[in-house]
């Protein structure tokens, strides 16, 4: 009944024993060699270097004669390491919607998509440890603390850009008063050259009024402006 | 967290000013620095070890602010105008230098009325390149809703004859502030200009 020829059996299960072992090494191998590829990828972003000052300075051997670090200074720096945390945020937001595109799209590698993951993810874990630090330096200050980083790095943004506007003034300036020099000049040589002839061309001397007519209209009109808009 | 690695940089503190300083030659971290002793110093200058949440704001700034807008618009009315200047570049410093934590939303809003106010004065006394600089900073503070600093600029250019330049500012102008009649009439005023050149 039960007269199974287990020796004719041999072959076959030899066989099953080898195929599987051969598939089990081939995808150990390969998930580890991806797994060292993508360690091996750049990170999204470069060094955090306000998180290298926060830490260096909480590390920092008190010295022979200089006393330990203030908690102030570390608040200031964990208020810097806020700050570039929220910079990084902003840019991991607005980089995510494009890379999804280009992965879907096919445009971009998986490599460049590992790598964006795996910042998100650094990011989640350094927003955490802020919060757990800030909540150590000061009662609660873990809540607010991203919402003066914030306003911080908002604020320098747009005073970054308010002093390159500022600075263009001297430039400025001094290509008018050249051009004003020029402009004079000009204006002068064209009445010395107008001089004798103007009695003889009347149609010209029309046009001038013309001109100054149109002059002395845009000047009141610019003044109704201003004057509506100086009631502010 | 102490299992993460980090980079130890060689900082040292004065003891006395509690400054941070490094040995290091990298300008990135000397300019850290800088901005930290700057940060550490208002902190400094808090009551509480904290900087507080953005809102509510502290009034007293604000209120000053107010008054040196208001001085600077009755001299202007009065038609002193290197004086409202004065009033506006002083309410000017006082509206940058608030801490950084304040609403920075507030500080945009303050400063794009005071650039607008001394654009005015500057178009006042005729100094159109002042005029335009604050004109265009005011718009750089606030793009919608300030179609007198579209029109200060652009005004500016027109005077110094740089129409294309007018043109462009003017039209875009347009495209933030919808169909303003003033800056239409600005651009028609610089078409003309440019007809009649040509």
């Amino acid at each position: 009944m039960l007269g199974v020829n287990w020796w004719g059996l041999v072959l076959p299960f030899a066989y099953l024993i080898v195929l599987v072992g051969s598939l089990m090494t081939f995808s150990s191998m390969y998930r580890k060699r991806i797994a060292a590829k993508s360690a091996n990828l750049a990170p999204w972003f470069p060094p955090h270097l306000q998180k290298n000052v926060y830490l260096s300075l909480l590390h920092l051997e008190p010295a022979e004669k200089s006393p330990a670090v203030p908690e102030s200074i570390l608040r200031a720096a964990l208020l810097r390491r806020a700050v570039e945390d929220i910079r990084r945020i902003i840019e991991i937001r607005s980089a995510k919607q494009a890379c999804s595109t280009l992965l879907q799209r096919g445009s971009v590698g998986d490599d460049l998509w590992q790598r964006f993951q795996r910042a998100e993810k650094e990011m989640e874990d350094e927003l955490r440890d802020v919060v757990m630090e800030a909540n150590a330096l000061g009662p609660n200050w873990g809540q607010t603390i991203f919402q003066s980083a914030n306003e911080i790095a908002a604020g320098t943004q747009f005073k970054t850009r308010l002093d390159e506007i500022t600075s263009q003034t001297e430039e400025e300036k001094e290509w008018w008063e050249k051009r004003r020099a020029s402009i004079q000049s000009e204006f002068m040589k064209e009445i010395e050259n107008e001089a004798p002839e103007s009695p003889a061309k009347k149609i010209g001397g029309s046009v001038t009024t013309d001109d100054d007519a149109v002059l002395v209209d845009s000047a009141s009109n610019a003044g109704s402006i201003r004057k509506k808009k100086g009631k502010k | 967290m102490d299992e993460e690695t980090f980079t130890l940089l060689p900082l040292h503190m004065d003891p006395q000013s509690k400054a941070i300083t490094s040995t290091s030659t990298s300008r990135a971290l000397q300019e850290e620095l800088a901005t930290l002793n700057s940060l550490h110093r208002a902190l400094l200058s808090l009551e509480s070890p904290v900087p507080p949440p953005p809102i509510p704001v502290n009034p007293k700034r604000s209120a000053n602010i107010t008054k040196l807008r208001e001085s600077g618009n009755n001299e202007f009315r009065k038609g002193k105008h290197a004086e409202a200047v004065k009033f506006y570049t002083l309410g000017l410093q006082m509206a940058l230098g608030r801490p950084p934590w304040e609403p920075s939303g507030l500080i945009r809003d303050e400063v794009a009325g005071l650039y607008a106010n001394r654009a005015q004065a500057y178009m006042a006394m005729s100094s159109w390149v002042e005029g335009a600089v604050d004109a265009e900073a005011s718009v750089e503070a606030k793009k919608v809703g300030n179609a007198k600093a579209w029109w200060r600029k652009g005004k500016c250019l027109l005077e110094m004859g740089r129409l294309e330049e007018a043109r462009d500012w003017v039209g875009r102008g347009l495209g933030m502030e919808g169909d303003e009649s003033d800056l239409v009439a600005l651009l028609k005023d610089i078409e003309q200009k440019a007809a009649k050149k040509a």
